[in-house]
């Protein structure tokens, strides 16, 4: 384990040819704290999530993950962290069962603690009746589901969200909604993309607004208030859309 | 981390990646696969190329016999380092493997493993056969021709591999001035692997034999010549199982020292959700819609979706290949050696039609055509019209490389030229065939990427039956084709009595009006289709 716990994002900055998709991006997340990451579509929320889960590698700047340094030490960084990407892709021809199983070795998960986690959680998600149904058979929103169970199979210290509600039906956003709240009392730190600003409002103890790949503010909601110059009772929506004018 | 954890996590990786992919419809397709290489190992060694005159491997064995090991490899060649080429992943590994604690030269090790076992499932049956036939000729045991097997196996999987290194090379870390000469690299290492094909060529230099013969392919030949004609071990046949063992080694080494650093970025993704993914957002054609009637605007979308899927760069360089190997085949005299062998040629020529009109559907967004106001059978067939000219533009050049040295061949021997000058034409014509065929029969069964209906395995299974309907029903279609140009190159009482130009012409346009036809009934019956369907 690292010295220090949570996320450490310093001076990042990702290239892709002439395009700048994030600009000496700086970022801390505590440990135990639930960050809300939020910014207009293509502002570069994806990327740099990607980066911290070692999908992409840094043009310049360091990701740190529990101390541990995502490019010079990405497997043990990897073993702290939970993904649960945008879309996610699971492989379609494999059971839930095994499909959870496969993603709990590969994540070095005990064969035993892995067979009783799968069935817990199965349980707790409601599809214990579809543990040896295929994947590719599920709707969407036990796709969803699937999906959080294999991000927290190996109990990760931190998570990455990636807009972990989108095209959800209202039942399966208040359930992930739900979900979030639990992993945030638990004492993980979440780091979490997403355009539902509600969500964000309720259960973020920090926000960090990105735009055009710079954190252009961070802090608790009352902080951004202060930023965007707006009411103390703005929501957050009048905030966001204040400090993102003209993007 | 151990050896011991990185052979586990292998394994895991393996065995899941093995569950998620043999389902039945892919077990289908090997099966498929199996039947097509036998048919094209059958007809490689039919048509009598004799590599032997240039290349001598002694073992006492009949030009035949070598000319099938040779087809062998150079099958293999195609089927690894071409076929399954690179490292293809699926969105899934970047999601849930990419993102473990697993490493990248564990992932990479697997991944080439799984690639090898595709390559086994479909090559190693009838290579068995073949060497065990050889080796009973021989009088070698059969521990014999299974060796042989294997050591030819060795060779297919080095394919594999080096086409993984070739990838994994493209995603390390060097500077812009070392890149031009990792890509000269790149293209010398290709050269020297489809070098053995020219040997294909009569009277070939003593110093590509020479070359061929330390190269992986010549290697595993002598090795396996050997081992079938029980060939007493000797220091030349140690040398040669030594430098095999070193080349194996080495590109295996070198892929797996390279894949330690970062190559998560330059894999390539196969899944359709990948496939608008073509790089900067900027394009340089625009699609312009003023002053254009909508059959134009649709003929020019079609196109410029070709070009920025890259899908029109690929038919280019498979068509490269192509004439290639075409042109080899027919400077080394295979087509003069059966009088319709250079038929099965312009037919093979004529069925890259058929691939191209695979890409149409997954493409479609069918739901935008159906809530509009177009005439379907209109639609379908501007699309064709925008598909058939880049592929025409492509496969004209082909067809008269190939087929321009036949007719002066022809020509200096005295003998008619009319067969293969109406094949020409009609090669091109089966090429339009084959394109509406498969575009019938894509929209008919195939899954436009907005389909949410067919779960992908389902998908497969009818991926597979409509291969099979597809290639029987083409071949029905264009035989007819066929048959007239056979009648030009044999014909009989009363039109052998006609002149051979107005026989020529007469048949190109009969040629012309069935192909008119056959293509409009085909177009008409896709439109059909896709107004009928209700999955989307």
């Amino acid at each position: 384990m690292g010295e220090t716990g949570g996320i450490s994002i310093i001076n990042l900055t990702k290239n892709y040819g002439d395009v700048v998709a994030l600009n000496n991006v700086s970022l801390t997340v505590e440990g135990g704290e639930v960050v809300g990451l939020i910014g207009p579509n293509g502002a570069g929320k994806s990327t740099l999530m990607k980066i911290i889960v070692g999908i992409l590698k840094p043009t310049s700047g360091t990701v740190s993950v529990e101390g541990f340094d995502v490019v010079g030490e990405p497997e043990r960084a990897r073993r702290v962290i939970g993904y649960l990407p945008e879309n996610p892709s699971l492989y379609t021809a494999l059971t839930v069962r095994e499909f959870l199983r496969f993603v709990g070795k590969i994540r070095d998960v005990n064969d035993d603690v892995l067979e009783s986690r799968i069935s817990e959680s199965l349980r707790n998600f409601t599809l214990a009746d579809k543990a040896d149904s295929l994947v590719g058979s599920l709707s969407k929103g036990m796709k969803q589901k699937v999906a959080l169970i294999a991000a927290t199979l190996h109990d990760p210290a931190v998570l990455i969200l990636d807009e972990p509600q989108t095209a959800l039906d209202p039942k399966m956003q208040a359930f992930v909604t739900g979900w979030i709240a639990s992993q945030g009392r638990s004492g993980k730190t979440v780091l979490l993309s997403t355009h539902n600003l509600e969500v964000v409002q309720d259960y973020a103890t920090r926000i960090a607004i990105i735009d055009r790949g710079s954190v252009i503010a961070s802090g608790g909601l009352e902080n951004l208030r202060r930023l965007a110059d707006t009411r103390s009772d703005s929501r957050l929506v009048d905030v966001f859309l204040k400090l993102t004018e003209g993007s | 981390m151990s050896w011991n954890d990185s052979w586990r996590d292998i394994a895991t990786l393996f065995r899941y990646w093995i569950k998620g992919r043999l389902s039945r419809a892919t077990l289908a397709w090997i099966l498929l696969g199996e039947g097509f290489s036998v048919v094209l190992v059958a007809f490689i060694g039919s048509s009598f190329v004799s590599f032997s005159n240039s290349f001598s491997l002694g073992g006492g064995f009949s030009s035949l016999a070598l000319d099938l090991i040779f087809a062998f490899i150079l099958i293999g060649l195609l089927q690894s380092g071409f076929a399954g080429s690179g490292l293809p992943v699926v969105s899934a590994d970047v999601d849930y493997v990419f993102t473990s604690p697993v490493k990248p030269r564990d992932i990479f090790t697997a991944k080439v493993l799984l690639n090898s076992l595709t390559t086994v499932l479909f090559s190693f049956p009838p290579m068995l056969v073949l060497y065990l036939m050889l080796s009973r000729a021989s009088g070698a045991p059969p521990s014999a021709a299974a060796l042989a097997g294997l050591t030819t196996l060795a060779f297919l999987v080095m394919g594999l591999v080096l086409s993984a290194d070739i990838t994994v090379s493209l995603g390390s870390s060097i500077g812009p001035r070392l890149k031009p000469l990792r890509n000269a690299l790149v293209v010398l290492v290709a050269v020297l692997s489809i070098l053995p094909v020219t040997l294909l060529i009569p009277g070939a230099p003593v110093g590509i034999i020479s070359l061929t013969q330390v190269l992986p392919s010549g290697l595993t030949a002598s090795v396996c010549l050997a081992l079938v004609g029980r060939e007493p071990w000797s220091l030349g046949l140690a040398v040669d199982v030594a430098l095999l063992v070193a080349w194996f080694a080495g590109l295996l080494l070198l892929g797996v020292r390279m894949s330690r650093g970062h190559f998560y970025e330059v894999v390539q993704v196969m899944d359709a959700a990948a496939e608008g993914s073509t790089g900067g957002g900027s394009a340089k054609t625009v699609l312009e819609t003023s002053g254009r009637s909508v059959w134009s605007v649709v003929r020019m979308k079609e196109g410029i979706l070709m070009k920025r899927t890259k899908e029109r760069r690929g038919l280019l360089v498979s068509a490269l290949f192509l004439s290639g190997f075409m042109i080899i085949y027919s400077l080394a005299g295979t087509f003069q050696s059966s009088p319709t062998s250079f038929l099965f040629i312009l037919f093979i020529i004529g069925s890259f039609g058929s691939g191209t009109a695979n890409g149409w559907m997954e493409k479609e967004r069918l739901w935008i055509v159906k809530t509009s106001v177009l005439d379907l059978r209109k639609y379908v067939s501007a699309v064709f019209r925008a598909r058939i000219g880049p592929l025409l533009l492509i496969l004209a050049p082909v067809t008269v490389a190939v087929g321009v040295p036949l007719v002066f061949e022809r020509m200096s021997q005295g003998s008619s030229v009319l067969g293969v000058a109406l094949a020409l034409p009609v090669a091109l014509e089966i090429a339009a065939i084959m394109m509406g065929g498969g575009m019938y029969f894509a929209a008919r069964y195939g899954q436009s990427s907005t389909d949410e209906i067919l779960t992908s395995q389902a998908q497969q299974m009818t991926d597979v039956k409509r291969f099979l309907y597809q290639t029987v029903v083409n071949l029905l279609l264009v035989s007819p084709l066929m048959g007239l140009v056979l009648l030009a190159e044999f014909p009989v009482y009363p039109l052998s009595l006609v002149p051979p130009v107005l026989l020529g012409v007469l048949l190109l346009g009969a040629t012309l009006v069935y192909s008119y036809w056959v293509l409009t009934r085909l177009l008409n019956t896709a439109g059909d289709s896709i107004a009928k369907r209700e999955d989307l």
